[in-house]
């Protein structure tokens, strides 16, 4: 019987990955595919010119696909780190089993997840205007004298973008690490406990460390949401008339947003945002490895 | 003594933390009960427009059609979504080989690609399909999930093989294992898919506004985002809408939260 | 009597069938402002439909860079499929599209007497002494002013339409420091100050050759220094996005308002203002042969050359934007909307005193204004180049970069962007 099934085994696995490769070789490989050949070429609108490896090169020398690298970098340093840490505090808070009020704080913390991005951003930008809520809470407890200028300074709009991102994402991940966090046996904190380590002990001491895969795995999640980030700075940077630039000097263009702008809001050269995507995915594929060999490494 | 100051702490923090996580909801509903005057200038406290708002939604936008598109949009992603990610994940997980890890490699790298790359070349493929301006056209590319697939895969780990050998035994076929035993054992998971399935597709913009070309076939981000554009945007109307956008999802939340939490669970145990 | 019926009948039927056999059919329409085009476009078709029964119309509302988006994939992609009969472009984008997609869009050349519109209308949508499009909305900027303000502070408007920006900065620090208000609001970062300033100067961010051409360009050194002595002088409050700069001078916030007309509606939507606002000339650029006259945005209609029913679109904009009198007048009530059509400019709407603006004849003032506004070519990269000046700014502003120098870098960006 056994053996029988061993042959037909190999059948059985295409037959059910079959729907999913017809999908996904139809509307994700094909249109990369096609997207690939696209690359080699310049385009304007419908015309197009053959130019080989030139749109990659192109990219190198190309000012404002670096900032854009940039500063998804500094997201990606900063914001992932403080998201995720933050997410891992709440999910040891509320693992733990004498807190009262668990569900409703998860309840609470998760909601922001399910937030549409284009709303959410409409709305933390309205928060987030010189004279907004946040400005006149901020003053009314006189913790700042000034305004801060939110969205109006190339610092200050990249931490507005931090704080946005952080929001809508944390709770996201909580729930993420409380699944993991349910591996762990309840046990080990209660010996830990009698042993005389704090809270702050356990959580360095037993939960980082046994929630590393977890970790990693959000980890490679935020990286390639961080590289693709899109709806979030092109609604906080819409400007009065035009948006001329992407917040104030272009400190919230992203890859995908410059994507977007060079297919869509300037001439438009499909051929040359081909190959920014392509590079975004060597990017995104390079930093999954190094994720990947620096997790291996400290186990 | 200690562990009560301890204990103070945690609730504070807590507290703090889901105040900040809420209070930019209480702040849309309360924008979509006011002028878009008062929105404007961050009022904080509820008014008394919501019905003239809503009303003027209904009436002068047909907010009931659009409500409909986005309805059997994600009605259809989230139930063809589910069917064929799961038997993916199912067949990547017990059946496995050489060749379809590679392919499984193959298929997780595509999460990093950019959608805005993909656009034109979607299009295309939607014309030849004659799709344009249909919901399908809209429905079908959301239906492949890579993430789904994953998330699939890692639940179906847990799943005792034993169960799958006794049926094989006892003379099921492989499908009917499959849909008979393994899908109904596996709510949580599947419930977690659903909502995971129903917040990309109810929420999803560059997609549709690719495919769609008529008012009548519009989906919900699709209003919003021309609501809140031109010359002189209502944003008491944009509040009103985003609230009502968001509604089913929150209803969707509360309605499985208790699976979805399971579901997650599966997906993160080694 | 019978026969008379007869004949009449024949005719009836007689035109039935020229309109049967030659135009009917459905148009679709893709513009973007519920509240403006759409609701303008709107009128139009129910006015087209009252002359030709058969033909259908359909006007798709949508968010500006969302009908950019979608015509540049529909474009790209080459189908011929399921392509509308009209797309509302913005004027600044027009010879992108022209040039990008030959072919695309249908030669209105013959169809239309160019004569009647304003002559600025016709320089991005002509190609090779061909016209693409049907002018549409004027984008004439004027500078709107709270009169109470400008009393409180002791400055007679009379005065006024004739002064630079650098004067009107100095005005700014007089109104601020009498009345406590800001001249104005803007976004330090937008380029639609800069491009109003540089078309009433003549020029634009390019030569002739299409170059890009920034640091030997005057006008745009002056309205760099513009934007740089504005954000100095304080006269200006800083707002990010549309609608904080609609709520400051709804708020009462700011003495002064330069932009395009179709601020209009925006302006009257808060009624408690009516009759303290007024309009004057826009400041002109402190360089030589500038004017007191420029433009913001505005649009204009396109057609497409292998849409479906092409014929009976050009019929149709023929028959209502380039005849109807009336519905200029209407839309001009209902909407603020200044059509670029000049025999239009005769009716009784365009002469009445508008009472919210202290029973000033605006309309008088704008389309006087209209016509002198400097004609421009706006090429095909505004977008880029607007990107490449504004992203340096912030550098601008710091004292960082000097003025030169910062044009100096943002023509290489641009460069860089248009991939020269």
């Amino acid at each position: 019987m056994a053996n029988g099934f061993e042959k037909s085994r190999n059948k059985w696995g295409w037959v059910f990955i079959s729907l999913s490769i017809i999908f996904i070789g139809l509307f994700i490989f094909y249109p990369l595919i096609y997207s690939l050949y696209l690359s080699f070429f310049s385009t304007k609108g419908a015309m197009k010119n053959f130019v080989g490896f030139g749109n990659y090169k192109r990219l190198f020398q190309d000012n404002y696909f670096i900032l854009s690298v940039k500063n998804i970098l500094v997201i990606l340093v900063i914001q992932v780190p403080i998201m995720l840490f933050l997410a891992l505090i709440f999910a040891f808070l509320l693992n733990d089993p004498k807190l009262k009020f668990k569900g409703v704080f998860r309840t609470a913390l998760f909601l922001p997840a399910v937030s549409s991005l284009i709303a959410y951003s409409v709305v933390f930008k309205m928060m987030f205007s010189s004279e907004g809520l946040i400005n006149n809470m901020l003053m009314k407890m006189h913790i700042i004298k000034e305004p801060i200028r939110w969205l109006l300074d190339p610092f200050w709009s990249k931490v507005t973008l931090i704080i946005a991102m952080t929001w809508r994402w944390t709770g996201y991940n909580m729930m993420l690490y409380l699944a993991g966090l349910q591996n762990i046996p309840q046990e080990i904190y209660e010996a830990a406990e009698i042993d005389g380590a704090g809270k702050v002990a356990q959580f360095f001491k037993i939960t980082i460390p046994l929630l590393k895969p977890i970790i990693l795995f959000t980890t490679i999640l935020s990286t390639i949401g961080t590289l693709q980030l899109f709806d979030e700075p092109m609604m906080l940077a819409a400007g009065v008339t035009t948006g001329s630039s992407v917040g104030p000097g272009n400190s919230l263009l992203t890859p995908s947003v410059y994507i977007y702008n060079v297919s869509f809001k300037y001439v438009p050269n499909f051929g040359y945002a081909s190959a920014i995507s392509y590079m975004i995915v060597i990017i995104s594929v390079i930093l999954s490895l190094i994720q990947f060999k620096v997790a291996g490494e400290e186990k | 003594m200690k562990r009560k100051i301890t204990y103070t702490f945690i609730y504070i923090i807590l507290t703090i933390a889901a105040f900040i996580s809420v209070f930019p909801f209480y702040w849309m509903i309360v924008g979509s009960t006011n002028k878009s005057v008062d929105v404007n200038k961050g009022k904080l406290t509820f008014g008394t427009h919501f019905l003239t708002n809503f009303k003027n939604l209904v009436n002068n936008y047909n907010l009931g059609e659009v409500l409909w598109n986005s309805i059997q949009v994600s009605f259809f992603v989230v139930v063809f979504s589910l069917i064929v990610s799961s038997m993916a994940g199912y067949g990547f997980e017990m059946y496995k080989s050489k060749g379809r890890n590679y392919v499984y490699g193959a298929v997780l790298l595509t999460m990093m690609i950019p959608f805005a790359a993909l656009m034109v070349p979607v299009f295309k493929l939607m014309s030849f399909f004659n799709l344009i301006d249909s919901l399908w056209g809209v429905i079908l590319p959301m239906i492949p999930s890579v993430f789904l697939i994953f998330f699939f895969r890692q639940n179906f780990q847990q799943y005792p093989k034993e169960i799958i050998m006794a049926a094989r035994v006892d003379g099921a076929s492989e499908l009917r294992i499959f849909f008979s035993i393994v899908m109904p054992s596996m709510k949580a998971t599947y419930a977690a898919g659903a909502i995971y399935a129903f917040l990309t597709s109810w929420n999803a913009y560059l997609q549709p506004l690719v495919i769609i070309q008529t008012q009548k076939n519009r989906t919900m981000s699709l209003f919003i985002a021309n609501l809140a554009s031109g010359y002189q945007p209502d944003f008491g109307l944009v509040m009103t809408a985003v609230v009502i956008a968001t509604l089913p999802t929150l209803i969707l939340f509360f309605a499985l939260q208790k699976h979805f939490v399971q579901g997650i669970l599966g997906s993160v145990k080694q | 009597m019978k026969k008379r019926f007869s004949v009449f009948m024949l005719v009836v039927l007689f035109l039935g069938i020229v309109n049967a056999a030659g135009l009917s059919g459905k148009i679709t329409i893709w513009c973007w402002d519920p509240n403006f085009n759409v609701a303008i476009m709107e009128e139009a078709a129910a006015r087209y439909t009252k002359i030709n029964p058969n033909a259908q119309i359909e006007i798709v509302s949508m968010a500006k860079e969302d009908v950019e988006q979608k015509l540049n994939t529909i474009l790209a992609s080459g189908v011929k499929k399921g392509l509308p009969e009209i797309v509302l472009i913005e004027d600044y984008n027009a010879k992108k599209y022209l040039e990008s997609y030959p072919g695309a869009f249908a030669d209105l050349t013959k169809h239309f007497n160019y004569d009647e519109f304003a002559p600025y209308k016709l320089e991005f949508m002509t190609i090779k002494d061909k016209v693409y499009g049907v002018p549409f909305d004027s984008g004439v900027a004027g500078w709107f002013y709270r009169r109470d303000y400008f009393e409180q502070a002791g400055i007679d408007p009379s005065k006024l339409d004739n002064i630079t920006m650098d004067e009107y900065i100095e005005l700014g620090k007089i109104v601020k420091e009498k009345t406590g208000k800001y001249m104005q609001a803007g976004d330090p970062y937008d380029g639609g100050l800069m491009r109003t300033l540089l078309q009433c100067a003549g020029t634009w961010y390019f030569d002739e050759k299409g170059q890009p051409n920034f640091v030997n360009n005057p006008a745009m050194v002056e309205a760099v220094n513009v934007y740089k002595k504005m954000a100095d002088s304080g006269i200006s409050k800083e707002v990010t996005g549309w609608n904080e700069w609609v709520a400051a001078f709804n708020g009462g916030e700011v003495a002064s308002v330069i932009t395009g007309v179709w601020i209009i509606g925006s302006i009257k939507a808060e009624p408690s203002q009516s009759g303290k606002w007024g309009v004057l000339p826009v400041p002109r650029l402190n360089v030589q042969g500038a004017v007191n006259a420029s433009n913001l945005g505005g649009s204009s209609w396109y057609v497409l050359q292998n849409s479906e029913n092409r014929d009976l679109a050009i019929d149709f904009l023929k028959e209502i934007y380039a005849k109807d009198v009336d519905f200029y007048q209407k839309i001009l009530i209902d909407r603020g909307a200044i059509g670029t059509w000049l025999p239009a400019q005769k009716g009784e709407a365009y002469v009445a005193p508008d009472p919210f603006f202290g029973n000033q004849k605006i309309y008088v003032d704008f389309a006087k204004w209209m016509e002198m506004i400097p004609p421009v070519d706006y090429g095909i990269y505004t977008y880029e180049a607007d990107a490449a000046i504004m992203g340096i700014m912030p550098d601008v502003y710091s004292g960082k970069l000097s003025v030169v120098e910062a044009l100096k870098r943002a023509e290489e960006q641009c460069k860089n962007l248009i991939g020269l």
